[in-house]
């Protein structure tokens, strides 16, 4: 039991990251009908900023930026970094094909790898503490398995961000924009909602999604944690499956699945470490999706779209 | 206003030798002309353009995202690699048997990609090259595969030779003891085997995606693209031809990752295009050549290996343009600069280059195409009319005609 305990709540922690990640793409995908492919690459350099904004000392008063500052000037940048992206790319181009969005988005993702190698690439020095207390002894035991406290934070810090984001989709005025846009652009024009601002917006919160992703997945890596140009890469591609497997349209959808993608993939390497293991977790995850796609192709909690001719 | 020339007219004619002549002038001079660096630079462009232009089919005329193909060239090149290496298989015969894998996963493949669309399926095509790497990794694969290690030793030891009606011929450009251009023995005599042997499948690749683009599965796949409802009520078997022209896609770029490990004399799960980039340099190479056109991964591809080479020593050290613009980056600038090009590319010319020459050209010369009947008939066409720069990207042309 323990080893299950322990599995499960590693699960949890891990899937907690990617449906962060997973969370940006749905909400992009939601407004603008894209796949961010970029998501994970502006998580990265979102790390990259908050470990230099975190190395800096303010000047006068010589005062050094905690992580949680580092982590809102990182959260700052990943909105605007990414709002940019939409006005200046995603949109012109959209009004060509959808495809060309996908290529400009790959070229993206790609010349954002190349600038976090080009500017901080060799040797690595940047670094990220962890958010949360992380030193050897900060644990709790709970049945008899060690629960870190830096995965506990991630966990409530998942689960505190999808209310927040339940309650501006659901109660705000702003989420009612967004919904509009979401479901039809052309009449939420109509009624008077800024949709490019709405858009604008939808991208940037994906951004800010990410620079959360990205700061404290990078602090978890260690004590303190290295930022690496391929840091969030294989997140990433969880994330993606994550989103594909609930629905790239729907929120909870990308929660539950991050979480559950987490979980079944530590539970196989920790029940077969002989034919999965560490180095298989990642086939788990692709594989489920691939099942569930092929049973229901919109994901487990999407829409199904129904096109009429 | 433009020049307007009829079809198969002699000054047409003249074009299309014109054309021709510049291929065989270039395919001549590689192996002839340059250093055996610059062979064996091409030789690699040949290999990606094979890659390249099998995701055309599929993408630029089929209009089906993929990001997988990475993972049928590395499953070339395992084969290649494991029969040469653990059979003792000569390097030439494995390239069938390359073809024959990747055309039956390939099909096997396509079963999501008949139910799966756009998005969902550049995401589950995304997991196939994520997932190549480590299945080659995978302990249980290791007698197969040698696990991260990967298999070396896979090139040829020496030139191969070829007896014809009892005369020996050698890529080094004799025939029996007749040396016929004393120029082709300068490179190193593997590496222009391995152009020959490249331009070979590069051809039949070629003929294979003109064949299948003229013909009525290539038909069917650009009606599939551009309305899949539409065509599938015309009586378009959708299925049929998605699986096929899947299969055929795969085939050939399993047969540029045999070539490709030959070349490179190493199978590993590290290889730059066994892994994702391999997915989106063949996407790269499309792109900058032309989506839907039949030349277009050919010149990308060309363009690719000239820019890459030219871009990648370029840091601090080099001075020039690039030392000055990008001393700052302590890596290769060489994808960055690549990126740059390609999100320009998309809102200058989303078309690719042979897609821009095409329309450049339109200004200059229309071949009009001679009507059916008795041709006397010919279409009218607006004179004033400059061609539409503006089209969207993926034009719906079904070819080149050079």
């Amino acid at each position: 039991m323990d080893r299950f305990f322990e599995a499960l709540f590693i699960g949890l922690s891990s899937g907690a990251i990617y449906s962060l990640v997973a969370l940006g793409i749905v909400v992009v995908f939601r407004g603008s009908g894209h796949l961010n492919f970029a998501q994970g690459e502006m998580a990265t350099l979102s790390a990259y900023v908050a470990s230099v904004a975190a190395a800096w000392t303010l000047p006068i008063v010589h005062w050094d930026v905690p992580m949680w500052g580092a982590a809102i000037v990182a959260m700052v940048f990943g909105f605007l970094v990414s709002a940019a992206t939409e006005i200046l790319i995603v949109r012109p181009l959209g009004k060509r094909s959808p495809l060309a969005v996908f290529v400009a988005l790959i070229a993206v993702f790609l010349g954002i790898n190349a600038l976090d190698a080009g500017l901080w690439g060799a040797p690595p020095s940047e670094v990220v503490t962890s958010l949360f207390p992380n030193a050897p002894t900060d644990f709790a035991e709970v049945f008899g398995t060690v629960w870190r406290y830096k995965d506990i934070g991630t966990l409530v810090v998942t689960i505190v961000i999808t209310a927040l984001l339940f309650l501006l989709f659901a109660k705000t005025k702003i989420g009612l924009a967004m919904r509009a846009v979401a479901s039809n652009t052309e009449s939420g024009k109509l009624v008077g909602i800024p949709t490019g601002l709405v858009l604008a917006g939808s991208w940037g919160l994906a951004g800010a999604l990410a620079a959360v992703a990205g700061t404290m997945f990078a602090g978890a890596q260690g004590n303190p944690g290295q930022v690496t140009p391929i840091l969030m890469f294989t997140v990433f591609v969880y994330a993606s499956a994550a989103a594909t497997l609930g629905g790239l349209d729907s929120p909870i959808g990308a929660v539950v699945a991050g979480l559950s993608i987490g979980v079944v993939e530590n539970q196989a390497a920790e029940w077969a470490p002989g034919w999965i293991g560490q180095e298989m977790k990642l086939s788990v995850a692709l594989a489920c999706i691939f099942v569930v796609l092929l049973v229901r192709p919109s994901g487990l909690f999407g829409t199904v779209k129904v096109e009429r001719v | 206003m433009a020049l307007r020339i009829p079809q198969n007219s002699p000054p047409h004619v003249a074009v299309r030798v014109l054309w021709v002549v510049a291929t065989v002038a270039f395919v001549l001079y590689v192996p002839t002309r340059t250093n055996t660096g610059t062979i064996v630079d091409m030789t690699l462009a040949l290999q990606l353009a094979i890659a390249a232009m099998a995701l055309n089919l599929v993408m630029g005329f089929g209009g089906i995202i993929s990001l997988g193909h990475s993972a049928f060239f590395g499953l070339g090149g395992y084969t290649t690699a494991v029969l040469v290496d653990h059979y003792g298989w000569s390097q030439g015969w494995t390239l069938p048997v390359a073809v024959a894998i990747g055309f039956v996963v390939g099909c096997a493949t396509s079963l999501p990609a008949l139910r799966l669309k756009g998005v969902y399926l550049a995401l589950v095509t995304l997991g196939l090259a994520v997932l190549f790497p480590q299945l080659v990794k995978w302990q249980k694969a290791e007698w197969l595969t040698d696990g991260a290690r990967g298999i070396n030793d896979i090139g040829y030891d020496d030139v191969p030779t070829w007896r014809f009606l009892n005369v020996d011929i050698l890529p080094e450009g004799r025939i029996g003891g007749w040396t016929f251009l004393e120029e082709l023995r300068r490179g190193d005599g593997r590496a222009v085997f391995m152009w020959w042997l490249s331009l070979l499948v590069l051809a039949l690749s070629y003929l294979v995606c003109r064949g299948i683009v003229k013909s009525r599965v290539g038909r069917s796949l650009v009606a599939i693209r551009d309305n899949e409802v539409a065509a599938a009520v015309m009586g378009v078997n959708r299925s049929r031809t998605k699986t096929l022209v899947f299969g055929v896609s795969a085939a050939m770029c399993a047969v540029a990752g045999s070539l490709f490990s030959v070349s490179g004399n190493l199978a590993s799960p590290e290889l730059r295009n066994f892994t994702l980039v391999g997915s989106i340099t063949f996407l790269l190479i499309m792109v900058f050549g032309g989506a839907a056109t039949l030349w277009g991964p050919i010149v990308g591809a060309v363009v690719y290996v000239f820019v890459e080479n030219k871009t990648r020593e370029a840091g601090a050290d080099s001075g020039g343009v690039l030392g000055f613009l990008f001393g700052w980056m302590s890596s290769s600038p060489a994808s960055f600069i690549l990126a740059v090009l390609l999100l320009i590319m998309m809102f200058v010319a989303p078309f690719g280059i042979v897609g821009l020459l095409k329309r450049l050209a339109a200004y200059f010369v229309v071949v009009v195409p001679s009507a059916a009947g008795t041709g006397t008939n010919l279409p009218e066409i607006d004179e004033g009319e400059a061609p539409a720069i503006d089209e969207p990207f993926l034009p719906t042309t079904t070819g080149d005609t050079p």
